[in-house]
């Protein structure tokens, strides 16, 4: 099956969502195309597993569109639910998958360009990856939340049940923790001493 | 590592997301549509009903009627009736009756 180009790209995804629960098939695209590669990267973030975050993602795509018939415009943003629903699903599957050791962890599939010239960003990006995979899972929800998929801390707060002030400290504390497990490997991946 | 740098590696991560795949899209936009199957189909059903339940009950004048004396008959069940002493004294409030009106000369 192939899946055609987003045709309503103007239309909000809280209006997209009536009209799909109106019935509307081009809604349905619009939303796939829209929501799909932000829960997946989010998910692939959290998890550090494609496969698993592939899973989480269709999942609460799934939810998604069972809850289209209910949902209440101006009560929330589709995207702000959206990350709630993948952020429980991801501790879900990560307190499931407490007790095995994080070098077993599967590495993220890294999608970069194998080119010469994006050697080193790659180097760098899976050391991201890395450290990421190493924060205590509340850290790196938080800062992949804000660093990464730019949303801002009120809406974070709602998405992780927490207050703003939470967020900024685990935010603060999680770009600490990656800075120094990323200071051991600044020669690897070409950053200066500072 | 500057924080400056850190900065730097977190936005440009933001820009390498991973893709989803064309089967991943697939499955997702399958099951949006199974969905919105499945509600038109107990949509239409229940639309189904709603018209033909008028037809089996006769006209929308007769349902009307029926769910007035439906009504009705709930509130009348439901309503405390008034005790019949009410009515009794209304009608025989100071009215006496002479039972022996031809022996009032005895007591005389």
């Amino acid at each position: 099956m192939t899946v055609p180009l987003d045709t309503l790209p103007d239309i909000p995804d809280e209006a997209l969502l009536v009209l799909y629960a109106n019935g509307d098939r081009a809604a349905a695209r619009a939303l796939t195309l829209r929501l799909t590669p932000r829960v997946l990267g989010f998910a692939a973030r959290m998890l550090t597993d494609r496969a698993e975050a592939e899973d989480v993602t269709q999942e609460a795509m799934l939810r998604l569109w069972r809850i289209a018939p209910e949902w209440r415009q101006g009560e929330a943003k589709v995207t702000t639910w959206l990350y709630r629903v993948t952020s429980n699903l991801c501790t879900d599957r990560l307190r499931r998958r407490r007790g095995v050791p994080l070098d077993d962890a599967p590495e993220v599939e890294d999608d970069a360009p194998t080119a010469e010239q994006d050697m080193m960003q790659g180097e760098r990006m899976a050391a991201l990856d890395a450290a990421l995979a190493r924060l205590p899972d509340r850290q790196r929800q938080a800062v992949v939340l804000r660093h990464i998929e730019g949303l801002t801390n009120p809406d974070i707060a709602r998405i992780m049940d927490i207050g703003v002030e939470a967020v900024e400290s685990l935010t603060a504390r999680g770009k600490r923790t990656l800075a120094a497990l990323l200071s051991g490997q600044r020669e690897r991946i070409g950053y200066e001493e500072g | 590592m500057m924080e400056q740098d850190l900065d730097d590696l977190l936005a440009a991560a933001r820009t390498r997301a991973p893709v989803p795949s064309p089967a991943l899209m697939a499955r997702i936009l399958t099951d949006a549509e199974a969905e919105q199957d499945r509600w038109q189909t107990r949509t239409a059903l229940k639309r189904r009903w709603t018209r033909f339940l008028p037809l089996f009950l006769g006209s929308v004048g007769a349902t009307a009627g029926m769910a007035t004396a439906a009504l009705a008959g709930v509130w009348i069940g439901y309503a405390q009736p008034e005790t019949l002493t009410t009515v009794t004294a209304a009608l025989w409030a100071d009215q006496r009756v002479d039972l022996l009106p031809t022996y009032a000369f005895v007591t005389e």
